[in-house]
């Protein structure tokens, strides 16, 4: 292999990964910010950025809604749904104490439940595309190309990455999420309403999916499986330290990134073990992840 | 003296009635008028569309030629079950078929994975099995002695098919070939490789997993090996992803799309979101000529006549319909040559024997060491609105050769 095409592969591999990592991380976050305030592994993380983007179809196909009124309607159908399960099923699961492996049953129930319904509409038999507002085309940045969907999407992400940070610094509702994630008692001392934050919570992950979903379906095909993608998120979300949320994003880059240079440099064979093989590497130099902290050890 | 003369004449002829009884359900599912057949392929389920029309158009074959007088004074009788592309229900609706319907051959199976998950128990019942569309290749090699297939065309015989056109009509000396790292994958693979190699092609192998989203890696490294024609040998979903990513990265070579790619090629240039991908992009085919075409005429005006609700509706027939027809020509041909007094044995011996032209691309092949039949194809040039026939028909060479 000649250095031109070293180079190549090089500036193609990170522009690209730094796109797909954009959506992993988005979905890393959605993970970590559950998983902070309510100690739930939302297993169906990946079925409902699935169940996003096949709401957002039906309301363009079936409703024929303008695409600038169906992807607002989406987020919010996300976020309700996302917040009414926490309400309705996890709340009173977690009322059982004891057997919070019931509470991971219960995510692995909603996407069942969200891979059935989608499957029951007829729609999920077929790949099928999700229409762009972006026009087709390229832009080159070096050597590596881009299309103008992909620039949209990393840019997109960034922002929506940023505002969520912003909203977690510097609002009371973002606060009072922080509060519940460090110390869910002490936070409840103080007058912050559980059952509201970790609503407000789910919801704000289910925003986080349906906005993934949205920023990659006319990139990718809609499939009933397409929340596979969800395992990435989750491998982002261990290389970045699982309760950080800087971290996620970082995984989320890492993870986008090392796919497309072991892609172009080892094996397309090997893409998909590569999340794996940067996880057991990271949790050999850093048991606790990237941006995990130190070490904490209990002494009784 | 009278009552027991009467008595052994009772005996002997419950005894001579016992003979003929045996005579007759040595092989079962046959009766003096009919043949049973055990027909199977998914009927409902997301796997549908490969299997419905596939197997109504068996039975309309069937159903014409029990009009025309049946084969050698029988009738064929079907009985049908609903596999749903799904291991499990497949090898359950064989085994019902096979022990409680008590059919004299089966004939069904239009996924690989299932068919594959039924080969055992088929061998072991020593039914006779004529697989419809299915590829089938896991269940196909080692040839087994009572299954018989590939009457689309196995995966085999797509890699050397496809790698044939490429290097025969696109004159392509730099091959690159991109397919899954599965053992579908791995099927069509062992048969492109080596006739690569024949052709005097070099050959660039992308094994990608079937789920992938991000296909960067693989086209960039066939553009950076400037490869003179790209085969894709990969389910609709990753083919699509890379028609695009293709046109993202300017590859401006010719794409070769196998025929286990897509079922809608429509569907294929929406999803795929630009006709101008298609600027360069070839699809193999299985049949004679164009579905709907009027050298495939028959077939339609048959299906309109025996399914008048059902092609009235849209989406019928189904793209795979005509796979249907060798399948059951097969099961006619072979039980005509084995004659009145036909048997399992005779049935499987001659199928072996069968060479005759049917709906596909190549001759309908079986010998008593290759009972997979379909070898060849023929190639579209498709331009995402309008299919261009290329001349020709392209087949495989790959043989199996026992370790």
């Amino acid at each position: 292999m000649d250095l031109e095409v070293v180079w190549l592969f090089v500036q193609q591999g990170v522009a690209s990964g730094l796109v797909s990592g954009a959506v992993y991380a988005l979905l890393a976050l959605a993970i970590v910010i559950v998983y902070r305030t309510t100690d739930v592994a939302n297993f169906a993380q990946g079925e409902i950025y699935m169940a996003a983007s096949y709401l957002a179809f039906f309301l363009i196909v079936v409703f024929a809604a303008p695409i600038l009124l169906a992807i607002p309607l989406t987020i919010l159908i996300v976020c309700g749904g996302a917040a009414v399960f926490q309400r309705l099923v996890l709340a009173r699961v977690a009322s059982v104490r004891g057997v919070s492996v019931n509470l991971v049953i219960a995510t692995l129930g909603l996407s069942y439940f969200l891979k059935g319904m989608v499957r029951f509409s007829g729609f999920g038999d077929a790949p099928r595309s999700f229409p762009s507002v972006v026009p087709d085309g390229a832009l080159t940045i070096g050597d590596a190309s881009l299309s103008y969907l992909d620039i949209v999407i990393f840019v997109t992400s960034l922002v929506v990455m940023a505002l969520f940070f912003w909203m977690f610094t510097f609002t009371k509702t973002g606060r009072a999420m922080r509060a519940v994630g460090m110390n869910r008692r002490a936070a409840a001392l103080v007058g912050i309403s559980l059952t509201r934050v970790q609503m407000q919570v789910w919801a704000c992950s289910g925003g986080i999916s349906a906005i993934a979903a949205l920023l990659i379906a006319p990139k990718l095909l809609l499939t009933v499986e397409m929340g596979h993608v969800a395992t990435l998120a989750f491998a982002a979300a261990i290389v970045g330290g699982f309760t950080s949320l800087p971290g996620a994003v970082v995984g989320g880059f890492i993870i986008g990134i090392a796919e497309n240079l072991v892609g172009l440099f080892v094996s397309s064979r090997a893409i998909v073990v590569t999340p794996f093989v940067v996880i057991m590497l990271v949790l050999i130099l850093k048991p606790q992840g990237l941006f995990g902290g130190a070490v904490r050890v209990r002494k009784v | 003296m009278l009552r027991a003369v009467k008595l052994l004449g009772c005996l002997a002829g419950t005894a001579m009635l016992g003979v003929v009884g045996t005579a007759v359900a040595a092989e079962p599912g046959l009766t003096d008028t009919t043949i049973k057949i055990g027909l199977f392929g998914p009927m409902s389920g997301p796997s549908q569309a490969y299997g419905q029309d596939v197997m109504n158009a068996a039975k309309m074959y069937y159903d014409k030629i029990n009009a025309e007088g049946g084969i050698n004074g029988r009738k064929i009788e079907v009985v049908e079950e609903d596999d749903r592309c799904s291991p499990n229900d497949l090898v359950a609706a064989v085994k019902k078929l096979v022990e409680q319907d008590q059919v004299f051959i089966l004939n069904g199976g239009s996924c690989s994975a299932p068919v594959v998950a039924a080969k055992d128990y088929v061998v072991r019942s020593g039914v006779p099995w004529v697989m419809l569309n299915a590829s089938g290749d896991g269940a196909l090699y080692p040839p087994q002695p009572n299954i018989f297939g590939a009457l689309s065309i196995s995966q085999r015989a797509v890699g050397g098919s496809t790698v044939e056109f490429a290097s025969k009509y696109l004159g392509a000396k730099k091959l690159g070939y991109i397919n899954h790292d599965d053992a579908y994958g791995a099927w069509n693979l062992e048969a492109a490789g080596p006739q690569a190699k024949e052709n005097g092609a070099t050959f660039l192998v992308e094994s990608v997993d079937p789920k992938i989203t991000d296909v960067t890696a693989p086209v960039l490294k066939m553009k950076a090996a400037n490869v003179d024609a790209l085969i894709l040998t990969t389910y609709a979903g990753p083919a699509q992803l890379i028609l695009k990513k293709a046109q993202e990265l300017h590859f401006d070579k010719p794409i070769i799309v196998a025929v286990n790619a897509i079922a809608n090629l429509k569907q294929m240039v929406d999803n795929v979101g630009s006709k101008d991908a298609f600027k360069n992009v070839y699809i193999q085919e299985l049949l004679m000529a164009k579905p709907g075409s009027e050298k495939l005429g028959w077939v339609y005006d048959m299906y309109k006549k025996a399914y008048p609700d059902l092609a009235a509706q849209p989406g019928h027939p189904q793209v795979y319909m005509p796979y249907g027809i060798p399948p059951a020509e097969v099961v006619v041909k072979a039980l005509q040559a084995a004659g009145r007094d036909v048997t399992r044995a005779k049935f499987i011996d001659a199928v072996e024997h069968l060479n005759f032209s049917s709906v596909m691309a190549g001759p309908i092949v079986f010998t008593h060491t290759e009972h997979a039949a379909q070898k060849a194809s023929i190639y579209f040039k498709y331009d995402g609105e309008n299919l261009t026939e290329v001349p020709g028909v392209f087949a495989s060479r790959w043989t199996y050769k026992a370790d």
